[in-house]
């Protein structure tokens, strides 16, 4: 798709102004949802010894807390559908803190499933996917940069609660960081109020005193405007004031567009990530595992993983700002293939790196690599669906996702465990990533063709159908 | 340190390389390796060989202590060098540390490396302390000790000097195992329970005992007196665990838990904190304030931004309606000139 298409909004999205405060709060929101399990896994040990429980126990909460983030994202596209992104995130800004302060006075380990797992990981939900939504909204021209800018959140973020948190429990002890992180995660709250409404319903207004203003013939100025606005405009919130009775599968599709997984270009992009994500988080989790084992001490370790976020900060805006140039952009899935695929090799040559400086390169390149991933991922369905498709795509490919992303590292762990070494975790890493990298290479080429196609054909029908219009025009004024 | 060198100095460079051994009942042959050991020594030694990689901070002592014996002589600068035992590693360190939690013989020996076995009329002692230890088995290049450690007083530093054309020396230091406790300070709450664990890592005590710090005196925690307050649980045998439930701002402070092997007892330290809820309640309510008061700002940045632009689109409109009429009244005259055409 060229950036000359219009978009499908029915309205010229900004490209700035208003747009960069919410892709400010967007950062904000996407940084906590992806990092706050990451960052929670500081206090599994405290916990561990309180509640006299295994490891594998209490990684539940953690497990549970991302199931529900990504599972959570049908239910936060119908309630974006229905009432915008900014209620959506508020109310989810507040039940993440409210999860949290409960956590604080918690007793068993079952009440920190439900707080910190449910809620929280609801609430984180809730936040997630409006604000990837809203930047489709308020950016066409330059989506790529403001999708990159957003997804820059995580690593910063990681950056900050990270050692955040081990300030928090080495003052506080657990109880009083979880009281201290439900009022931090109140701030998503700040992030939803900068996500102020945009849609056509506004937009509309100025379009149709603008055709006024231009004065074509009188009386038919206002009531093409009208006929012209009403089919173009998709929000759903007018459909139901119009049409009354509508059968049940139009009413759900009405809030969750289930007409695609008619789509070929969403179905490409479902199939290609799901097998992505396979392979996607398992080296992450193993990398400072990997560097122990092969005798390298735990601090250096632990900065391997920072060298990895510095990397990934930087190439997020870097992959945004080339994916919006004029050369990438109408070729955007190209790009994202190549970086999975580029993904891929990277964990393929893992093993052969020897030593810590070896790793460090590794990390480095995985960090660029991990980060052209992350920017482009909603960028490329945005591009695929469409901006006023793209509430309901989101929900339907995170919740399919949802069980890869849950999978990969215990199959990773399952895989280092029966052969005692960890070069088979990243071949098997490697090898999916490299095969998705590679059907989405193909598979894109073959929608891209299709999509030329079938763009020529509607050309041609409209030119006969313009031509049909003329005549029709003309007989009406010789009446 | 007067470090003068001259040309015609010689620089002595002797290599010492440290080894040991275990025997079970028989006498020790001073050459015999590692090999000759049965499977649980060798389990033994292989732990004992890990544990001998960790720096110490006895780097400091092994210089001073050969700068002090070298004060006296003539010579002017040594270096001395490891092999074997400390791969990559050289320079200073002359000591070693062995870990001992049940009664064994052991085997000191220092070996001199083969480069310099050319070296004639060198006189070994072992030391422990002031006490010389005798019995020295002597070989081509290899002078050890055996000593029986059944308790407590056996253990120590065993020194190994060697007088040549200059003296240095390496110690041994035996010890029973240490236990580590937790250097940050475990945070609790009052009424809320703490959990407190100390783990020996390796060996496996034969009792452990936790003690609380009154003042300057520990003193023991009994917790079948005190049932409802000292849970103490052995989870494992080689972890403990203690709770403390119901705390309170009293019971701040020190706590040890003490393990007792055979050859003696080690503790470990740890502290306790105990904070009113108040104190993280403060960083709470100024976080929510902060939320509060930025989404009222944001809140009220947009209203008043809306009414500017009502207020401008107002007149855009009125503007417009004026351009409009103008525009119908051209209109007008341009359909009826084109009806009138036609």
């Amino acid at each position: 798709m060229s950036p000359s298409v219009p978009s499908d909004l029915g309205y010229v999205p900004p490209d700035g102004g208003w747009g960069w405060a919410v892709v400010f709060g967007a950062s904000i929101s996407v940084g906590f949802a992806y990092t706050f399990p990451k960052a929670f896994t500081i206090y599994f040990k405290e916990l561990q010894a309180v509640y006299s429980i295994s490891y594998s126990q209490i990684a539940w909460i953690t497990s549970i807390m991302c199931a529900t983030t990504y599972g959570g994202g049908p239910i936060s596209s119908i309630l974006v559908n229905r009432y915008g992104s900014r209620p959506v995130v508020i109310f989810g800004g507040l039940l993440c803190g409210i999860g949290m302060v409960s956590a604080a006075f918690c007793t068993s380990i079952l009440q920190l499933y439900i707080c910190v797992g449910f809620i929280t990981g609801f609430g984180l939900a809730l936040n997630l996917q409006p604000s990837v939504i809203i930047i489709g909204k308020y950016f066409l021209k330059r989506r790529p940069i403001a999708n990159g800018l957003a997804m820059a959140g995580s690593p910063v973020m990681l950056c900050t609660l990270a050692p955040l948190n081990q300030f928090l429990f080495d003052n506080f002890g657990w109880r009083g960081s979880f009281l201290i992180l439900g009022a931090i995660l109140l701030n998503c709250c700040v992030a939803g109020a900068l996500f102020r409404p945009i849609g056509p319903a506004t937009a509309s207004v100025k379009t149709q005193m603008a055709e006024e203003g231009k004065g074509a013939l009188k009386e038919e100025v206002t009531e093409d405007a009208m006929e012209m606005s009403s089919p173009t405009n998709v929000p759903m919130e007018n459909k139901t004031e119009e049409e009354g009775g509508k059968d049940c599968c139009e009413k759900i599709n009405q809030y969750l567009d289930f007409s695609l997984f008619k789509h070929r270009g969403f179905l490409i992009y479902l199939i290609g990530n799901v097998l992505m994500f396979l392979g996607f988080f398992a080296p992450i989790v193993f990398l400072a595992p990997y560097a122990k084992h092969i005798g390298i001490d735990e601090y250096s370790a632990a900065f391997l993983l920072s060298i990895l976020a510095i990397v990934d900060m930087i190439a997020r805006p870097t992959t945004g700002i080339i994916a919006n140039s004029k050369w990438v952009r109408p070729r955007i899935q190209y790009f994202f293939s190549f970086s999975i695929a580029f993904n891929g090799t990277c964990h393929l040559l893992c093993p052969l790196a020897s030593g810590y400086t070896g790793l460090v390169v590794y990390s480095i390149f995985f960090g660029l690599a991990f980060g052209m991933v992350c920017a482009m991922l909603f960028e490329t369905l945005m591009d695929l669906v469409g901006a006023a498709r793209f509430t309901s795509a989101v929900g339907l490919v995170t919740i399919a996702e949802c069980c890869t992303i849950l999978l990969g590292p215990p199959i990773g762990g399952t895989l280092i465990d029966t052969f005692g070494d960890y070069k088979y975790m990243f071949i098997k890493c490697g090898a999916v990533m490299v095969l998705a990298g590679t059907f989405l290479f193909i598979m894109n080429y073959y929608n891209y063709r299709m999509l030329a196609k079938e763009e020529k054909e509607r050309k041609d029908h409209a030119g006969v159908g313009t031509r049909q219009g003329e005549m029709q025009y003309s007989s009406k004024t010789f009446n | 340190m007067p470090a003068a060198f001259s040309g015609n100095r010689l620089r002595l460079l002797l290599c010492l390389s440290l080894s040991f051994s275990l025997s079970g009942g028989s006498p020790a042959d001073p050459t015999m390796t590692t090999q000759d050991v049965n499977k649980s020594q060798a389990n033994f030694l292989t732990k004992m060989q890990a544990g001998l990689n960790e720096s110490s901070p006895e780097h400091m002592m092994a210089t001073q202590t050969v700068n002090q014996q070298t004060q006296g002589s003539p010579s002017d600068h040594l270096t001395l060098g490891h092999n074997i035992s400390r791969p990559g590693v050289s320079g200073t360190s002359v000591e070693k540390n062995i870990t001992l939690d049940r009664g064994t013989r052991i085997e000191l020996s220092c070996r001199l490396d083969n480069k310099y076995s050319h070296l004639k009329s060198l006189q070994v002692t072992w030391k422990r302390g002031n006490e010389t230890v005798r019995h020295i088995n002597k070989t081509e290049t290899s002078w050890s000790i055996q000593l029986r450690i059944s308790d407590n007083s056996k253990l120590g530093s065993y020194s190994c000097t060697v007088k040549g054309e200059e003296e240095i020396s390496a110690i041994f230091h035996l010890q029973v195992p240490k236990i580590e406790g937790k250097e940050k300070p475990i945070v609790s709450y009052e009424g809320d329970t703490a959990v407190m664990i100390c783990k020996s890592f390796g060996y496996t005590p034969i009792a452990w005992t936790w003690y609380m710090t009154n003042g300057s005196e520990q003193i023991a925690i009994n917790d079948t007196l005190l049932a409802n307050k000292y849970v103490i649980h052995r989870i494992s045998a080689n972890v403990t665990h203690m709770k403390i439930l119901k705390l309170t701002k009293e019971d701040n402070g020190v706590y040890w838990c003490e393990a007792a092997f055979e050859l003696g007892k080690s503790k470990g330290k740890l502290k306790l904190k105990v904070l009113s809820f108040m104190v993280p309640l403060k960083p709470f309510l100024a976080i929510v304030a902060e939320v509060v008061i930025l989404v009222t700002i944001i809140f009220l940045y947009e209203m008043y931004s809306k009414k500017k632009e009502k207020s401008a689109e107002a007149e855009k409109e009125f503007d417009q309606i004026e351009q409009l009429k103008s525009e119908e009244s051209n209109g007008l005259e341009n359909s009826s000139a084109r009806h009138r055409k036609i």
